[in-house]
């Protein structure tokens, strides 16, 4: 199935270099794919993996890896910020 | 208030919401903005236009010409002057009224403690972790509204912390402390320059909301904005029980 995966601020770097003009990245995966089978890959400092999104809306850290994503979900992780 | 205030502030004493009661709050407040950068620049000058009485700017940098492409309280010629005494001329012009305290250090310990009492309502406009969690722990333990506001690259977050309503969080319910997150600077990492100007902005709509007492802020949720895709996403944050800033001590 098709979702799209979208990195925020510092975590753009973790994205191929033809996604980060708009920080987003189209991805087929298989069905029954959790956000933790597309995060772990991507091999981001756990840190920095603050808040995780599927369409906009929060996933608490326990549902992460088991709630299972859907056809056309967008999922969001933005990490922490500080900057002025 | 005189005939020359009443002129001045018209436009917001039309508004049914805040009215001559509402301006009368705003210019009895006194505001404490931490960090006259990217944030701080928009959100003071809002401030000040609007009629706070008293804005406290603290910021112990000087003003460089890498800061200028974002932010707006400063000008070329003020290069290599305090950032607090050239925002303090910046906010002069725009509103002679106002009354500008600037505090050209990083406030820790008991003087940020007495200036965050001695607050209305406090913006949080800084550049990093550790100055932002001290600046929760005074706020909560002097129950004063927060506005906390961020932007790196193109992305941008803000949220209120008002412990005055039982059932919000704090910064740290969100950003737990100690977890040696990387600190990622604009000088570094670079900044859109309006990402700054709108964060910041939203940060004085929601600080001056706290201090006119109107409409529903951002207490208990985290507003997320991207500019490369224009989007808004508002997230609600529960407030952790077992903070030890906040929590049960």
């Amino acid at each position: 199935m098709n979702i799209t995966l979208k990195l925020y601020a510092t975590l753009t770097d973790y994205l191929p270099a033809e996604a980060r003009k708009t920080n987003q990245l189209p991805m087929q995966v298989a069905d029954g794919t959790t956000p933790m089978d597309v995060i772990g890959p991507l091999q981001m400092p756990e840190k920095l993996v603050h808040l995780v999104l599927i369409n906009g809306h929060y996933v608490p850290p326990a549902a992460r890896v088991s709630r299972a994503l859907q056809e056309g979900d967008v999922l969001a992780i933005w990490p922490p910020i500080a900057g002025g | 208030m005189n005939d020359e205030q009443l002129l001045r502030y018209s436009r917001h004493i039309l508004l049914d919401q805040i009215g001559i009661e509402g301006q009368t709050r705003l210019l009895e407040a006194r505001a404490l903005v931490i960090g006259a950068g990217g944030l701080g620049s928009p959100a003071a000058l809002y401030l000040a236009a609007a009629g706070i009485g008293t804005i406290v700017l603290c910021d112990g940098d000087t003003v460089d010409l890498t800061n200028l492409q974002r932010q707006i309280l400063h000008h070329t010629p003020s290069v290599g002057r305090p950032k607090v005494e050239s925002g303090r001329d910046t906010l002069h012009l725009i509103n002679p009224d106002v009354d500008v305290i600037a505090l050209q250090s990083r406030l820790d310990g008991e003087r940020l403690d007495a200036e965050v009492a001695a607050a209305t309502v406090v913006l949080d406009c800084c550049d990093n972790f550790a100055t932002r969690h001290a600046v929760n722990r005074a706020c909560v333990r002097r129950a004063k509204p927060l506005v906390s506001g961020a932007a790196i690259r193109f992305d941008g977050q803000i949220s209120v912390f008002d412990r005055r309503r039982a059932d919000g969080p704090c910064y740290h319910c969100l950003f737990p402390e100690g977890e040696d997150v990387e600190e990622v600077r604009c000088a570094v990492m670079g900044v859109f320059a309006p990402l700054t100007g709108i964060v910041g902005t939203m940060q004085a709509a929601e600080a001056l909301k706290l201090v006119a007492g109107i409409g529903e802020t951002l207490n208990g949720r985290l507003l997320l904005f991207d500019a490369l895709s224009a989007d808004w996403r508002s997230i609600q944050l529960a407030r952790d029980p077992a903070c030890p800033v906040c929590g049960p001590a």
